[in-house]
């Protein structure tokens, strides 16, 4: 194929939802990816929904993960239906778990202050003692004193969210091009000439959704995306049989049966690789929760890089000099999938971001640079 | 606080037993890790403690390997057996396993001697109970004195396989059949190297073993295809031969093989580059002279470096420590050069005619690249048709793994990798060097949680996690 309607540039969970949502509205879509060795922050998630904790200092981005956790369930049913794979929601609402006073009064100071910004949704979580968590999370250890829940949080198998975006792309008329390393992007008269793995890519909108990969892109179509890498590590066990029925933030059983055991965070550049300081800290840290983790046998661990902002918060932006050159970029690719393909793609769609994500520009990093 | 070592050995085969003696033999502080009990690697496996007699069933090459045992015993290394190695990070940082406790070593110089594994051989019915690799059939062989009875077939390709045959009826065990599956075509392709191995070490021994053999089992050549049969496990072979021939054999026991590759998982966990080997086909690190890697103090040596056999993986275990001792005793360099001399000729004498088994024992495409219902990845039970399917898609096998599940299993991919390079490479018509390999992460050993947990807290660990 040579023309398309929108290019998305990187082929993750952003580039994917955002594709997969224009294609929806009947666009033509051409989602490239690179290779198979590329930094992919969607093969190392933990597949959590998470709304709970979300936009302390911007309420704007808290009303934003919330209303993409609402969406989730028509997002899943829309998703399953195209591509005929289950992406596995699971949305009981989930647990952040504390180990001690300290961090039980923190939690709640921390929680306190967020969910009284003005603009933050009502009834985003509750704090929750001990005999009570112990009721639903019964293999609790002795250390954990209480948790926060967060009702709109939940989990899915984001693996299987992966390929069902890439398929249903597909089978709804866009292309999806593995090794498609973007090496040169132009705007000239008044659409997008892309090029990648020897080829040109005509396009009349181009979104850029290559995480990383955005700060080298951006630029070239009158954007900016200063982001960096931030690594997280995760272990994951065997399969064993049914414990946990709730997603929490460090500690999730899926539902193929292994349990995933989260997470670091840690400043390391573009290095991906795994390091046994924070895997055994995350290790001691889940016995301390759930002592019955200690005899299972890990099947691996992992370490992906996450795509931060300054600020840690999402940058959506359109070009004033590029008419139709976007940028989406988030680490929460996702509990944003929802709002990425049902909320961000028709307002690409039609040309123009809405006003309630003004706030996410880019233009916000200027400010305290000039004051 | 990590354990320390100049140099960290991994593996006690004949590379390892090697490098480690004559590193320690020059001041070096050695430390050689080992997962079994004893030393002597998978070719000397219970040389110590066999309990056949010495020179009887296992033959002369194997008792050979008392001696190297005995150098590396008569020397200064700090032994450490029964102890796995999980991990190496590219600060030559290991994980280590022992009696359930794990533990951190650190060292400046590391050589990896973790030898070879056998190829996977999937085949229809390949993951059915009684199909097992003859690698297998002769731990038990080596370490428990156990030889197969009736109801027993062999097949496959290797010089393995024929050494086998031969143990098992020394040892006085019973082969229904061997199903010879080295393709007729292999010759047109060996013959050039023939008289480089008709003077080689293995020439006459090979022939040898292969006559006797024959003598003494039925052999059938030329086979073409293999399936296993059986519905809770095994119950018949099933086989065709070049010229249409079809046959059936009611077994108990399937013992299959198709040579062995380098075991690369280690040095794959630390990011020592790879490349695809199109004749040996497999994948082999990229090493110079001295068998150092692209990752600095980080050296392989023996089969994990490319298949060469025991008596080249002595050389290169000597060539690997040779290097290492340079680096960190330049003083030493002059006393080196005769060691480094003695070690290039007995290496080029050992290597002559490999280029031989390695174009006779090519296996062949059917043996390697399973089709339609035959499982690529038995631990997920992903069939080959599945793959293939979703190889036009995926970026490679590390992206089929997250659209399939296939590799992430308990092997982890270490069963089903070449399986799955091949089949992506076959789909799509390129080359494996173009698809690439799963990314190996550790822990490339069994490793429980409580284990992992148990490891010394760091504070730039704790502080990655524990942020609140």
């Amino acid at each position: 194929m040579g023309d398309c309607d929108v290019a998305v540039i990187g082929g993750g969970l952003v580039g994917g939802a955002v594709a997969f949502g224009l294609a929806r509205l009947g666009r033509r879509v051409a989602l490239l990816d690179e290779g198979d060795l590329a930094y992919r922050a969607a093969r190392g998630n933990f597949a959590l929904i998470w709304a709970q904790s979300k936009g302390l200092g911007l309420p704007e981005y808290g009303a934003w993960t919330a209303r993409s956790a609402a969406a989730w369930p028509a997002f899943a049913a829309a998703l399953h239906e195209v591509s005929g794979i289950d992406p596995g929601l699971h949305q009981p609402g989930g647990f952040h778990l504390l180990l001690g006073e300290g961090e039980y009064l923190r939690r709640g100071e921390l929680l306190a202050r967020l969910h009284n910004q003005p603009g933050m949704p009502e009834g985003g979580y509750r704090m929750v003692g001990r005999e009570e968590l112990a009721k639903l999370l019964p293999d609790i250890g002795p250390d954990v004193v209480g948790a926060s829940y967060g009702p709109r949080d939940g989990q899915c198998n984001s693996l299987r969210l992966f390929r069902a975006l890439h398929l249903a792309l597909g089978r709804l008329g866009g292309a999806y091009l593995p090794a498609h390393g973007v090496q040169a992007l132009r705007f000239r008269g008044g659409s997008f000439e892309i090029e990648a793995s020897g080829r040109t890519i005509g396009a009349g909108q181009v979104v850029l959704a290559a995480g990383l990969g955005n700060a080298k892109l951006a630029p070239l179509v009158g954007l900016e995306a200063p982001v960096r890498p931030q690594r997280g590590q995760i272990v994951v066990t065997r399969r064993t049989a049914r414990f946990l029925d709730h997603p929490t933030t460090t500690i999730r059983q899926t539902d193929e049966g292994g349990v995933m055991l989260g997470d670091s965070v840690e400043e390391a550049g573009f290095d991906n690789a795994v390091t046994l300081g924070p895997i055994s800290a995350i290790a001691r840290r889940a016995v301390r929760i759930f002592p019955r983790l200690g005899a299972l046998p890990i099947a691996r661990s992992w370490a992906a890089l996450r795509v931060m902002s300054p600020d840690g918060f999402p940058i959506y932006q359109q070009s004033a000099t590029c008419p139709g050159a976007f940028l989406a970029t988030c680490h929460s690719g996702v509990t944003l999938a929802a709002a990425h393909a049902l909320h961000l793609a028709p307002a690409i769609a039609a040309g123009r971001l809405p006003p309630e994500l003004a706030v996410f520009g880019a233009e916000r990093f200027h400010v305290s640079a000039a004051a | 606080m990590s354990e320390t070592a100049e140099l960290a050995v991994v593996g006690a085969g004949p590379a390892g037993l090697a490098a480690a003696a004559l590193a320690a033999g020059f001041g070096l502080d050695v430390a050689l890790i080992d997962e079994q009990p004893g030393p002597g690697g998978q070719i000397y496996r219970g040389i110590e403690t066999s309990p056949h007699a010495p020179g009887t069933v296992l033959g002369e090459d194997y008792w050979y390997g008392a001696r190297p045992v005995r150098a590396f015993r008569r020397s200064r290394v700090r032994y450490l057996p029964s102890t796995a190695a999980w991990s190496l990070d590219r600060e030559r940082e290991l994980g280590l396993l022992h009696a359930g406790q794990a533990r951190t070593l650190a060292a400046k110089r590391v050589i990896l001697a973790t030898g070879a594994i056998e190829r996977p051989i999937p085949i229809p019915g390949w993951s059915l109970p009684g199909v097992m690799t003859a690698g297998g059939a002769q731990i038990l062989l080596k370490t428990a004195g156990m030889v197969p009875h009736s109801g027993t077939v062999l097949a496959g390709s290797g010089p393995l396989l024929w050494l086998l045959a031969w143990q098992i009826g020394r040892a006085g065990g019973k082969l229904d059949a061997i199903l010879d599956t080295t393709p007729k075509s292999n010759w047109r392709r060996a013959w050039p190297h023939l008289p480089a191995f008709a003077v080689s070490p293995y020439a006459l021994k090979g022939l040898r073993l292969r006559l006797a053999v024959g003598r003494r089992f039925r052999v059938v050549s030329g086979v073409v295809a293999l399936a296993a049969e059986g519905q809770e496990r095994i119950e018949a072979v099933r086989w065709q031969g070049a010229d249409g021939s079809e046959g059936r054999l009611a077994v108990d026991t399937l013992l299959l093989h198709q040579g062995v590759v380098p075991e690369t998982n280690l040095a794959m966990a630390a990011g020592v580059p790879h490349r695809w080997e199109e004749t040996r086909l497999c994948f082999e690190p990229v090493l110079d002279a001295y068998g150092d890697t692209e990752v600095p103090g980080i050296a392989i040596a023996g089969d994990g470096g490319g298949i060469l056999g025991a008596w080249a993986a002595e050389e290169t275990g000597r060539l690997a420590a040779v290097a290492a001792i340079r680096a960190l005793r330049p003083d030493a360099a002059e006393a080196l050069r005769p060691v480094e001399a003695r070690a290039r000729r007995a290496l080029a004498h050992v290597e002559r005619g490999r280029a031989f088994l390695d174009a006779l024992f090519r296996p062949a495409e059917r043996f390697r690249i399973p089709e339609g219902e035959t499982l690529a990845c038995r631990c997920e039970e992903i069939a080959a048709g599945r793959v293939i399917e979703a190889a036009s898609m995926a970026t490679g096998p590390n992206q089929l793994k997250a659209y399939l599940r296939c590799g992430m299993g308990p092997c982890q991919g270490r069963m089903c990798g070449l399986t799955v390079t091949e089949l992506m490479a076959k789909a799509r018509g390129v080359s494996p060097a173009a698809v690439g390999h799963y990314r190996i992460r550790p822990p490339v050993k069994p490793l429980t949680v409580a284990e992992l947990a148990g490891l010394p807290p760091d504070p730039v660990g704790e502080g990655a996690v524990n942020r609140d």
